[in-house]
């Protein structure tokens, strides 16, 4: 039982609450596109109420009553054409021994135990015919705050953005006017199926000829855009391409015969709109990317119509907000509104590449040039496997001498400012295009990495064999081989420093600290001998070792000369061939210390008056709730209800001069 | 699957919504550290930076490569390889059979010092394509054995030189059994030049890693010599010549101290050596040598410090200068945005 708050039928100006009593509800879901509900008057009438898309709805209205439904269907398209997301409203009174025998097989249908969606929609489908249209509904749903912007700059960055949309043709194509992705200098390709030619055939009824007709009208039209498009292709300065299709033409162009043909077409598009599409064709279209194109395929979404799109992408990044929690649940990234994807992708995505590349090809280069000093080593002792290094240098090597620099730099390391990457999307082509880790620079650091331990090797044996000191007595395999290692470790950390752009304390602290950790282990490790020791190979090395001048002569020569290459490499590199990164940061490295606490303090300095007032506006205190429950912004009602509950809402401006006008208008002439 | 960075992303970037006096407001404390905002330096390799680190590379280092140059330059090294001219005629062809028999090994030379030699003159053999290093060489020893008296029996690490006879060998292993053997000693007109043979080995090495109470036990005692015999009432602590070459060398071919000759040589003095060439090199055709050297602050005749300090900084010197050339001849404007990619080539998608 509820109650309805409706104005009194008799009294002026007083309400009464009416009751209705709920008899069944038929859900909503997304193959019916309505829901309904059937509910008993309070003095018998029983009555079926159906809420849902504009298509399904004028699928099932009775005859009768054609001149409503024509200008329904007008007012449908301004709303449409306005970017207004529409409903149709319709109702059916339902005698009482019609609704009890359809009552029986709901109540079957729902207590069910296979099937039962399947059985709950066939049931439905019995009573939701012959409906009376009511009427349409309008609702505008803003588009969130910078989405505009966002996607432009995602689109400056070489990424593609398609829309898939449940919408009407109309209002996605408004949509995706409003998002800068259409615009009137695009060439725009559109199939449609509300085509004059389709309404025809589907009119006539027959299933199997509507599926053949507009197959081949999909097919047809396919191949005419798609001869068509190469023409614009050609001349760089020629038009853009976009794609408009409709659901139920995306249902025969993802069949086997003609995907291809879709796939090249929509690739050559720089955008494309799906309107009217369900959840599943959502999954079906970012799989034909996903898997006839092998791009990387993103896929970001709010409602739980978008589960299937956010699980079928190779990234699905789900929206939190007033849709519920689960596209969110079902993403990999989560974020809190559309524009946070410009961040997301230009700079934490661009980032994240970076660091990516730079830590693993470190970690290759580091251990590289460590083993290769042993590689070296072999062919002086008789290829015998003697290790040239003790056991813990190289247990450890990789566990504390060198491990937490590049721990840092994977965290910390920003080429350019969060601000400069968002105001140079371009940028981002770098790492669609894989710049920082192909064959090319593994094979550069490789080659850097045996010519350092050539160096590590050779100039530390060669220089140490005459005496170690002016007291003439000579170093053994294991005071060479600590010299080596701590040249090694010394070099691999300060070569860490050389590919960082941006360089915190926390390096200068893993990199200063990595190094004093070694020759502290190296002191402790020389200076005691325990009984559980297999040798003492290591002992009083380290301390004879840096008694001599030798040490601290080769110590400064070895790391400058393996570093010398890589320093060599850099410097022609970034004057000779510099990336896209690296003239963004010379042309900014005079900018004021860039630690600026992103967007609010810039925007707040470029505002228009508007954007001001949306901005002050944002930051009041909401209301309760966003859904009021009035679509129409009609005169009176709204006030008229505030005051009933007490709230005083002053009336509108023009409400009152609306009234003003009518009251003159009633005083007697 | 659940969404990995949603707060330090969404709270990051400052979210239009929920102001300041909301208290449950889900946005994470704001740190430096979290929001990556770190106070950084950010280099940037200029040419200016290349060349002024070349410039500084070559003004350190050509001066200290000089200095160490003249260091080495200042030692005074005499080597005489003697392992082929100490074989007798007659064995020529088969050193193998000599140095094998009872043959007398005594021979004698004759070095010339070109230079003055100040005193300490050090004492060295170095042997050539001797493997010092070779894996199971130099893991054939016991440290424990060594150190001291209680441990005599743990051998298990010195196979195959063990044990002999049933007992166990002390000191054990490859490296004690194939000690040096050669001895020198030099005469100068006519007058016995003393060697000093205390004190040749790491302090280290005979106050802790041998022990006092370890007295040779046992050893050279099986069929096949690998070397010199030990005194066994001396404790390993004071045989020296067993500590140096206990030391095992990092490459095949080393030099080990002998002894310390405390005497200045003066130019064309002839110094006669009587050798006993004892040690068979000759089975793996290793080379023999003698060498007396001095030493300077930076150790022995070594060129190669100073010439690599020297070719380091003449190279670094030589890029500063080519880098200089290339920055005046080709410039770049730094930031210069018609280097950038897109605008290089317009029209590529």
């Amino acid at each position: 039982m509820i109650y309805v708050r409706e104005s009194h039928v008799e009294k002026m100006g007083k309400t009464q609450d009416v009751s209705y009593e709920i008899l069944n509800v038929l859900e909503f879901n997304s193959t019916r596109k309505r829901q309904s509900v059937v509910c008993r008057y309070p003095d018998g009438r029983l009555v079926l109420y159906c809420k849902g898309a504009d298509t399904v709805i004028y699928e099932r209205l009775g005859t009768g009553n054609d001149d409503l439904n024509k200008v329904t269907r007008v007012h449908l398209e301004q709303f449409g054409s306005a970017g207004l997301r529409t409903l149709c409203l319709a109702y059916r009174d339902l005698a009482p021994d019609l609704y009890e025998s359809w009552n029986e097989k709901f109540i079957t249908a729902k207590s069910s135990l296979r099937d039962r969606e399947k059985r709950l929609d066939e049931v439905a489908e019995l009573i939701e015919k012959e409906l009376i249209l009511i009427g349409a509904t309008a609702i505008e749903d803003k588009l969130q705050e910078g989405v505009p912007n966002c996607i432009q700059t995602l689109s400056r960055a070489g990424i593609k953005i398609w829309v898939l949309t449940g919408d009407k043709i109309e209002t996605a194509i408004n949509i995706a006017y409003a998002c800068n992705l259409l615009n009137n200098e695009m060439k725009q390709f559109i199939i449609s199926s509300e085509t004059d030619a389709i309404r025809e055939v589907e009119e006539r009824g027959d299933q199997t000829e509507i599926a053949r007709f507009m197959k081949e009208e999909v097919k047809k039209q396919l191949k005419q855009f798609l001869d068509e498009a190469p023409q614009y292709f050609c001349s760089p300065s020629g038009p853009k391409l976009a794609l408009v299709i409709d659901g139920k033409c995306l249902m025969y162009a993802l069949e086997p015969s003609l995907r291809i043909m879709l796939l090249t077409l929509s690739l050559n598009c720089s955008s494309v709109v799906c309107c009217r599409v369900s959840p599943l064709q959502k999954a079906q279209v970012t799989s034909l990317v996903k898997k006839g194109a092998r791009k990387i395929t993103l896929s970001i979404g709010d409602g739980a119509n978008d589960v299937s799109m956010i699980q079928a992408a190779h990234i699905g990044i789900g929206i939190s907000g007033l849709e519920g929690m689960q596209a969110v649940m079902a993403s990999d990234f989560a974020i809190a509104q559309f524009r946070f994807l410009e961040d997301l992708l230009l700079v934490h995505g661009r980032w994240s590449y970076i660091r990516l590349c730079k830590v693993v090809m470190y970690f290759f280069y580091k251990n590289l040039a460590f083993t290769l000093t042993q590689f070296w080593f072999t062919f002086g002792t008789g290829f015998s496997g003697q290790r040239f290094y003790d056991d813990w240098f190289q247990s450890l090597y990789n566990v504390i001498f060198t491990a937490l620099p590049v721990v840092i730099v994977g965290l910390f390391d920003q080429d350019i400012s969060s601000s400069l990457s968002k105001k140079y999307p371009e940028l981002y082509k770098e790492g669609v295009r894989n710049m920082f880790f192909n064959r090319r620079i593994v094979a550069i650091w490789a080659c850097f990495a045996v010519y350092q331990s050539l160096v590590f090797f050779y100039f530390v044996s060669l220089s140490s064999s005459t005496s170690r000191d002016s007291d003439g007595k000579m170093f053994g395999l294991w005071d060479v081989s600590t010299m080596a290692f701590t040249c090694v470790v010394v070099t691999v950390n300060l070569r860490l420093l050389m590919m960082c752009n941006s360089i915190t304390r926390w390096h200068y602290i893993s990199v200063g600290g990595s190094i004093i950790v070694w020759f502290v282990f190296i002191f402790v490790y020389s200076g005691i001998m325990t009984r559980f020791d297999r040798n003492d190979n290591m002992f009083w090395v380290i301390y004879v070792l840096m008694s001599t001048s030798y040490f601290y002569v080769t110590l400064l020569l070895v790391p400058v000369a393996a570093l010398l290459g890589d320093f060599l490499y850099l410097g022609v590199q970034r004057w000779f061939f510099p990336y896209d990164y690296q003239i963004v940061q010379e042309s900014h490295k005079d900018d004021a210390d860039s630690i600026n606490t992103p967007d609010s303090e810039e925007t707040k300095e470029h505002l228009t008056p508007d954007e001001a007032r949306s901005n002050a506006i944002s930051q009041l205190p909401k209301e309760v709730s966003k859904h009021s429950g009035f679509a129409f912004d009609s005169p009176g009602y709204e006030s008229f209800f505030a005051t009933q509950f007490g709230k005083y809402v002053p009336p509108k401006a023009w409400d009152v001069a609306r009234r003003a006008s009518m009251k003159s208008k009633s005083k007697p002439k | 699957m659940s969404s990995s960075t949603p707060s330090s992303s969404a709270g990051g970037v400052g979210s239009a919504d929920s102001a300041a006096p909301r208290r449950n407001s889900k946005r994470p404390k704001y740190s430096k550290f979290t929001q990556q905002e770190l106070p950084a330096c950010k280099p940037i390799l200029t040419p200016r930076w290349v060349i002024s680190a070349f410039m500084l590379v070559s003004i350190v280092f050509i001066p200290i490569g000089v200095v160490s140059l003249f260091a080495s330059r200042d030692v005074v090294e005499i080597i005489d390889r003697y392992e082929t001219a100490c074989v007798p005629d007659g064995y020529k062809n088969d050193k193998v059979t000599f140095i094998q028999s009872n043959l007398t090994k005594q021979c004698n030379r004759t070095l010339t010092v070109k230079k003055r030699m100040k005193k300490p003159i050090y004492v060295y053999y170095q042997l050539d394509n001797f493997y010092q290093n070779h894996r199971r060489y130099v893991k054939s020893r016991s440290d424990s054995q060594l150190k001291e008296n209680s441990s005599w029996d743990d051998v298990s690490s010195c196979k195959p030189e063990d044990t002999s006879n049933g007992q166990p060998i002390v000191p054990c292993g490859l490296i004690a059994w194939s000690l040096f053997n050669d001895t020198y000693n030099f005469s100068l007109n006519d007058q016995q030049l003393a060697v000093n043979k205390k004190g040749i080995s790491w302090k280290s090495d005979r106050d802790s890693k041998f022990g006092k109470d370890v007295f040779p036990k046992n050893f050279q005692n099986g069929t096949l010599k690998g070397g010199a015999t030990l005194n066994p009432s001396i404790p390993l602590s004071e045989q020296e010549d067993l500590i140096v070459w206990m030391r095992t060398a990092a490459l095949p071919t080393f030099r080990k101290l002998y002894g310390k000759i405390e005497q200045d040589l003066q130019p064309n003095d002839q110094i006669h050596v009587t050798l006993d060439n004892n040690y068979n090199t000759y089975s793996f055709n290793g080379k023999k040598k003698l060498v007396l050297s001095t030493t300077s602050w930076l150790g022995g005749k070594n060129d190669f410090l100073g010439i690599a300090y020297l070719t380091v900084g003449g190279l670094c010197f030589f890029l500063a200068l080519s880098f200089t050339v290339v920055y005046l001849v080709k410039p770049r404007r730094l930031g210069d945005p018609s280097y950038l990619s897109w605008n290089r080539n317009p029209g590529g998608h």
